[in-house]
C-alpha cells in the first residue's frame, strides 16, 4: 500500500510538472512580442536595430516615452475613454431592455428578429462606411463623439443583446412574477429586480464593450475630422509618415495605450469570467 | 407661452448675428487639410504661417487638419463623397488628375490668369506639368521632391575599396553591389523593396527613364513591353543578390533601419532623406541617380499639388489662401519636401540640404510619373509586377502580363 | 450557477426546455426591443441596403467624386463580372483558407489553453491573466508588432528560429506568396485564442463536478471524461464561439492592412481588404466594392446559416 501511495504521489508531480511546464510555455509565446514591444520602446533613437535582434537594449532610456508623451497625446487619450464610456452606457442601456425583450417574451417573429440583429455583424465595416458617413453627416454629426459612439454601436449592440440576454434567461421569471402580483409594473420589476441581479452580466460585457472600441480604427478615422475629436488608435499614426515608421516613439506610445486596457482587464477579468459563467453556460 | 418662448430664443439667437455682420465685415472660415508626415515637426510652422495669413487677412480664419498620411486618400475620398470635402488642401501629384475628371475639385486657369503673385514661371516645369491636363490647371504645385538619389554608407565603401562615382552607371553600381555583399555576414549591397507602395513605383520608374524607357505611351496604352523598360527591369532584377532577403514586402522605410544600422551599403530615396541621416552618426554621402553607361540618369518626380473643392463655399479665399503658402516668403516655411516654389526652393535647398546644386540638377532632369485618371490602377499594377519580379517570375511574364491589365483599363 | 439549475439544465438536453412562462403582452414586448431594432435598422440595415443598391450602379468616372455621382443603373453586371474574375477566386479562396484556419486554431488552442488555466496549479491567477493580453492588445498596434516581428533581418521570428536552428536562412515570410498567408495566419492565432480561451474556460466553470468524479470512480480516464462530459457541457459555447469567432475573422481588416496590403500578389487579399482597396484605393470603383461586400455576407451568411442550427438545436437560440 505504502508504495502504491508514493507511485501515485509521484506520478501526480510528474502531471503536476509537466501542467507547470506547459503553462510557462503558454505563456512565454504570449509575452514574448509584448517583450519585444518593450524593448524597442525603451531604446534610444540613435542606436540602431542589431542583427540579430536583441531582448535588452544596450542604453535603455525612457526618451521614447517623453516625445510619445506629446500634447496631443493626453487628448486622444481622453477620447478614447469618452467614447468607450459612452458606448458602453449607451450600448448597455439599450442592449439590457432588448435582451431581457428577447429573453423574457415569446411571440413569432421575434426569433427572427433577434438572428436577424446577430446577423448584422456580419456586414463589412468597409461596405457600410460611405452610407453611415452620409447619415452622420446629414444628422451633423461628423467629427462629434456622438458619431463615434453611434458606429460603434454597431460593433458592440448585436453582441451586448446576446451575451445579456444569456444572463437574463439565468434569472428565475418568478421573482418578478411575484413582484407584479405584489403591485410592481413590469418595467419597475426589471428596473428593481432584473437590473440589479443581472449585474455579472453587465460587468461582463462592459469589459467587453472596452476593450473592442478601444482598439477600433477605421470609424474613429472616418467619422473624426479635427486632432482634438481623435481617439487614440487613430493618434497613433501619427508615428507613421509616408516612408517610414519611427519604431521607438510607437512602441512607446503602444505601451501606454495598452498599459489601461490591460490594467482595466487585470483588474475586471473576474467578473468577466464570473459573468460570462454565468450567461454563457447557459445552453 | 410656449410660443412666446421659442420666439424670444430665436430672437436671441438671430440678434446678435444681425448686428455683428452690420459692425464688421463678414468672417470667413476655409478648411484647409494636408497630410502629416511623422518625420518632421511642421505642424507648429504651418500653424505659424497660419496665423501670419490670418493677421494680413482679417476677413479668413483658417482651419487646419492633418490626415495621418497613410489613410489621407481614403479620408479626402471620404469626405468628397459624403459632401463635405475641405475648401482647400494638398493632393499627391498623381491623385490630381483622378480628383479632376471625377468632378471633386475646379480648374484654377482664371484665378491664374488674374493673379498678382503667381504664375507658370513660378514653378518647376515639372510639378506644375503634374497639375495641367485636358488643357487645363487643376492645381498649384506645393511641394516636390525627386526619386532617387543614391545614398551611400561612405565607411563601408571605402573598406571595400568602391568608388563611390561609380555608382551612377549601372554596370559600376552593381559592382559595387557585388562588393558590398556577404550575406552570411549579413551584410547587404542595395536596398531593394517590392511592397505594395508607391516607392516601389517611383524607383522602378526611374529606372526605365533613365534607359529612355516610359511606362505608358502617349495613347494611354502600356509601354513597360518596350525593350528600354525591359533592359530596366531585368537589370533591377539583377541586384536581386545583392539586396536583402524579402524585397517583395519590403519599404523604403525598412531599408532605412537597415542602412542606419550599417547593414545596408547603398539605398535609394529622395532628398527628403536627408534630415533622418543628419540626425545618425553614419558617414553617409550621396550621387546623382544610375543610368546606363554614356546616358544621364532621369529620376522621377513626386510632390503634392494645392486643389480647391467643387463644393467649397468659398473658393476665392480658398485661392488667396493658396497663393500665400506657395509664396517665394512662405513656400519654403511650411513644406519638408522642396519648396515648388522656385526661388523659395533655391534658398530652402542652400539652408536645408546637402548638395543643394545636385539636387536642383536632378530634380531640372527628372520627369513625373504618366498622368492619367486611371493613374492609381496603372499604378497599382506596376507594384504588382514588381512583386512578380522580386518573386521569381520572369521578366517577360510579368511585363506581359502587366500590361494587358494596363491595356484593359484602356479599353473600359 | 447553482447545482439545482445544473441538473435542471442537464435533464434538458436532447428535449425541449421549460419555457419561463412568457409573458403575451405583445406591446410591452415590443416597448423593449424596439430601441435596438430602431439602431440596428438605421446603422446596420440601412447601410447595406445602400451598399446593395450600389452595387447595381455603376459611376462614370466623370463623376466619380462627386456628392450626387450620376449612376447608371447596370443590373447585376458586377456580380457577373466579378464571378469570371480570376482576382475573386483568389480572395474566396484566401478568405476561406484564412478563415477556416483560424477558427478551427484559435479555437482549438483557446480551449486547451482554457483547460491548462482550469487545473489548480500555483499562479493560476496570474497566468490566467497574462494569457488574455493579446487580446486586450490593439489590432493597429498587433499588425505593426507582427510586421516588425517577421522582418527578415531586423526580426525576432527568423533570429529565433535560426538560433533554434530550425531555419538556416532569413526567411522572408511576408514576402513569399507561399508564405504570407500563413504567417498571418499565425498573428491572427496568437491574438484570437485568448478570447476564446475566457469563453471555454467560463463555460469550464459549469461542467457538473460530481458528475466527472462519478466517471473517475467508474475507471474513466481523463480523455473519456473530457470527451463524454466536458465536451457535451461545453457544446452550447463552442458553437457560439464558431459563430463569433468566424464571423469576426473573416472580416478582419487591419492586421492584413497593415503588414502586406494583401501582397505579395494578393496572396494574403481576403474580402474586407479588397472591398477597402476597390472602394478608395482605386479612386471609386464603389460598385464593384459593393458588390464584393454583398457577396462577403451571402458567403458568411452560409457559415452563420450552419452554426443557427446548430445554435438552435443545443438551445442556446
Amino acid at each position: 500500500m505504502a508504495t502504491m501511495a508514493i507511485y501515485r504521489r509521484r506520478r501526480r508531480m510528474l502531471h503536476h510538472g509537466i501542467l507547470i511546464a506547459l503553462q510557462l510555455l503558454l505563456v512565454i509565446i504570449v509575452m514574448l512580442p509584448f517583450l519585444w514591444m518593450f524593448s524597442v520602446s525603451i531604446k534610444p533613437a540613435n542606436e540602431p536595430f542589431s542583427i540579430p535582434p536583441r531582448l535588452w537594449p544596450e542604453n535603455p532610456t525612457l526618451d521614447n516615452y517623453e516625445s510619445a508623451l506629446y500634447p496631443e497625446f493626453g487628448r486622444y487619450f481622453l477620447n478614447s475613454v469618452i467614447v468607450s464610456v459612452l458606448t458602453m452606457i449607451l450600448s448597455i442601456s439599450v442592449g439590457l431592455l432588448a435582451a431581457y425583450g428577447f429573453g423574457r417574451f415569446n411571440f413569432p417573429g421575434l426569433r427572427a428578429l433577434l438572428i436577424a440583429i446577430i446577423l448584422a455583424q456580419m456586414f463589412p465595416i468597409a461596405t457600410m462606411i460611405i452610407p453611415l458617413y452620409k447619415i452622420m453627416n446629414s444628422l451633423g454629426l461628423i467629427n462629434t463623439y456622438a458619431a463615434l459612439v453611434l458606429a460603434y454601436l454597431t460593433l458592440t449592440l448585436p453582441v451586448s443583446i446576446w451575451m445579456l440576454r444569456g444572463f437574463i434567461r439565468n434569472i428565475p421569471p418568478d421573482l418578478e412574477e411575484a413582484a407584479m402580483v405584489d403591485g410592481c409594473t413590469r418595467l419597475q420589476a426589471f428596473w428593481r429586480l432584473v437590473v440589479p441581479l443581472a449585474r455579472p452580466g453587465i460587468a461582463a460585457t462592459a469589459v467587453w464593450i472596452a476593450v473592442v472600441t478601444w482598439q477600433e480604427f477605421l470609424f474613429a478615422l472616418a467619422f473624426t475630422t479635427t486632432r482634438d475629436m481623435r481617439t487614440i488608435s487613430v493618434g497613433m499614426s501619427d508615428f507613421q509618415g509616408q516612408f517610414g515608421i519611427r519604431y521607438g516613439e510607437l512602441m512607446a506610445s503602444s505601451v501606454m495605450v495598452s498599459v489601461p486596457i490591460i490594467v482595466l482587464f487585470f483588474f475586471l477579468q473576474r467578473y468577466f469570467v464570473a459573468g460570462l459563467t454565468a450567461g454563457a453556460t447557459k445552453g | 407661452m410656449k410660443k412666446l418662448l421659442v420666439l424670444v430664443l430665436a430672437a436671441a439667437l438671430v440678434l446678435p448675428v444681425f448686428s455683428l455682420s452690420a459692425i464688421a465685415q463678414e468672417v470667413v472660415t476655409i478648411e484647409f487639410w494636408d497630410n502629416q508626415q511623422s518625420e518632421s515637426g511642421l505642424s507648429q510652422y504651418q500653424q505659424a504661417a497660419v496665423e501670419e495669413f490670418e493677421a494680413a487677412n482679417p476677413n479668413i480664419k483658417v482651419n487646419v487638419v492633418t490626415v495621418p498620411y497613410t489613410e489621407y486618400q481614403d479620408r479626402l475620398v471620404i469626405a468628397v463623397r459624403g459632401g463635405t470635402p475641405p475648401d482647400v488642401s494638398t493632393v499627391d501629384q498623381i491623385w490630381n488628375y483622378g480628383f479632376a475628371t471625377g468632378g471633386a475639385i475646379i480648374p484654377l486657369d482664371d484665378y491664374i490668369a488674374q493673379s498678382e503673385i503667381l504664375s507658370q514661371d513660378t514653378f518647376f516645369p515639372g510639378a506644375w506639368d503634374s497639375a495641367a491636363f485636358d488643357g487645363q490647371v487643376w492645381g498649384i504645385p506645393f511641394n516636390i521632391d525627386v526619386w532617387q538619389f543614391t545614398f551611400y554608407n561612405a565607411d563601408l565603401l571605402e573598406a571595400a575599396g568602391v568608388d563611390p562615382e561609380s555608382l551612377t552607371t549601372w554596370e559600376g553600381l552593381k559592382a559595387a553591389g557585388e562588393a558590398l555583399t556577404n550575406v552570411g555576414e549579413g551584410q547587404y549591397g542595395v536596398g531593394l523593396f517590392g511592397h505594395l507602395g508607391e516607392d516601389t513605383v517611383v524607383v522602378m520608374n526611374s529606372f526605365v527613364y533613365s534607359n529612355g524607357g516610359s511606362v505608358l505611351n502617349e495613347d494611354g496604352s502600356c509601354a513597360l513591353d518596350q525593350p528600354e523598360a525591359m533592359e530596366a527591369l531585368e537589370y533591377l532584377v539583377s541586384l536581386l543578390p545583392y539586396a536583402p532577403e524579402g524585397a517583395a514586402n519590403a519599404g523604403s522605410g525598412d531599408m532605412r533601419e537597415l542602412f542606419l544600422n550599417g547593414s545596408l551599403a547603398m539605398e535609394w530615396w529622395p532628398a527628403l532623406e536627408q534630415p533622418t541621416l543628419l540626425g545618425s552618426d553614419l558617414n553617409w554621402d550621396f550621387v546623382v541617380g544610375t543610368a546606363p553607361e554614356g546616358k544621364t540618369p532621369v529620376g522621377t518626380l513626386g510632390g503634392w499639388n494645392l486643389v480647391i473643392y467643387e463644393q467649397s463655399q468659398h473658393q476665392d479665399e480658398a485661392w488667396q489662401f493658396i497663393e500665400f503658402l506657395t509664396s517665394k516668403d512662405i513656400n519654403g516655411k511650411v513644406v519638408d519636401l522642396i519648396p515648388a516654389n522656385i526661388e523659395a526652393a533655391e534658398a530652402f535647398l542652400a539652408e536645408e540640404r546637402v548638395g543643394p546644386d545636385r539636387i536642383l540638377d536632378h530634380l531640372n532632369n527628372a520627369r513625373p510619373r504618366p498622368l492619367s485618371p486611371e493613374y492609381l490602377q496603372v499604378s497599382t499594377i506596376e507594384q504588382e509586377m514588381m512583386q512578380a519580379l522580386f518573386t521569381g517570375t520572369s521578366v517577360e511574364d510579368a511585363v506581359a502580363n502587366a500590361c494587358e491589365q494596363i491595356n484593359a483599363l484602356l479599353e473600359e | 450557477m447553482t447545482s439545482t439549475q445544473q441538473t435542471q439544465r442537464l435533464d434538458t438536453v436532447g428535449s425541449r426546455p421549460r419555457r419561463y412562462s412568457p409573458s403575451s403582452d405583445l406591446r410591452l414586448a415590443l416597448l423593449f426591443i424596439v430601441p435596438a431594432v430602431v439602431l440596428v435598422a438605421i446603422l446596420m440595415y440601412y447601410p447595406m441596403g445602400r451598399a446593395f443598391q450600389e452595387s447595381l450602379y455603376t459611376t462614370p468616372k466623370t463623376s466619380w467624386l462627386s456628392v450626387d455621382p450620376s449612376q447608371v443603373y447596370v443590373g447585376l453586371e458586377h456580380y457577373t463580372n466579378l464571378v469570371n474574375d480570376d482576382v475573386f477566386k483568389q480572395v474566396l479562396g484566401n478568405s476561406l483558407k484564412w478563415t477556416v484556419t483560424v477558427v478551427l486554431f484559435q479555437n482549438l488552442i483557446g480551449l486547451a489553453a482554457a483547460v491548462l488555466l482550469d487545473q489548480k496549479l500555483p499562479g493560476r491567477g496570474i497566468m490566467r491573466a497574462l494569457v488574455l493580453l493579446p487580446w486586450v492588445l490593439p489590432g493597429v498596434v498587433n499588425a505593426i508588432l507582427w510586421r516588425f516581428m517577421y522582418d527578415p533581418q531586423l526580426g525576432l521570428i527568423n533570429s529565433l528560429l535560426i538560433g533554434a536552428g530550425i531555419t538556416a536562412d532569413k526567411t522572408p515570410w511576408l514576402a513569399q506568396p507561399s508564405t504570407a498567408l500563413w504567417a498571418l495566419i499565425v498573428a491572427a492565432i496568437w491574438k484570437g485564442f485568448p478570447f476564446s480561451t475566457v469563453m471555454y474556460l467560463a463555460a469550464l466553470q459549469g461542467v457538473d463536478h460530481e458528475q466527472l468524479e462519478a466517471a473517475h470512480i467508474d475507471g474513466a480516464n481523463g480523455a473519456q471524461r473530457f470527451r463524454h462530459i466536458t465536451i457535451p457541457a461545453i457544446s452550447g459555447i463552442i458553437r457560439l464561439n464558431l459563430l463569433l469567432t468566424t464571423i469576426w475573422t473573416f472580416n478582419y481588416f487591419d492586421l492584413i492592412w497593415v503588414t502586406t496590403r494583401g501582397g505579395p500578389l494578393k496572396s494574403t487579399h481576403i474580402f474586407p481588404t479588397i472591398i477597402y482597396n476597390t472602394g478608395f484605393g482605386e479612386f471609386g470603383n464603389f460598385g464593384k466594392a459593393a458588390a464584393y461586400g454583398v457577396i462577403a455576407v451571402l458567403v458568411l451568411l452560409v457559415f452563420a446559416v450552419l452554426y443557427l442550427r446548430e445554435l438552435r438545436r443545443s438551445e442556446v437560440l
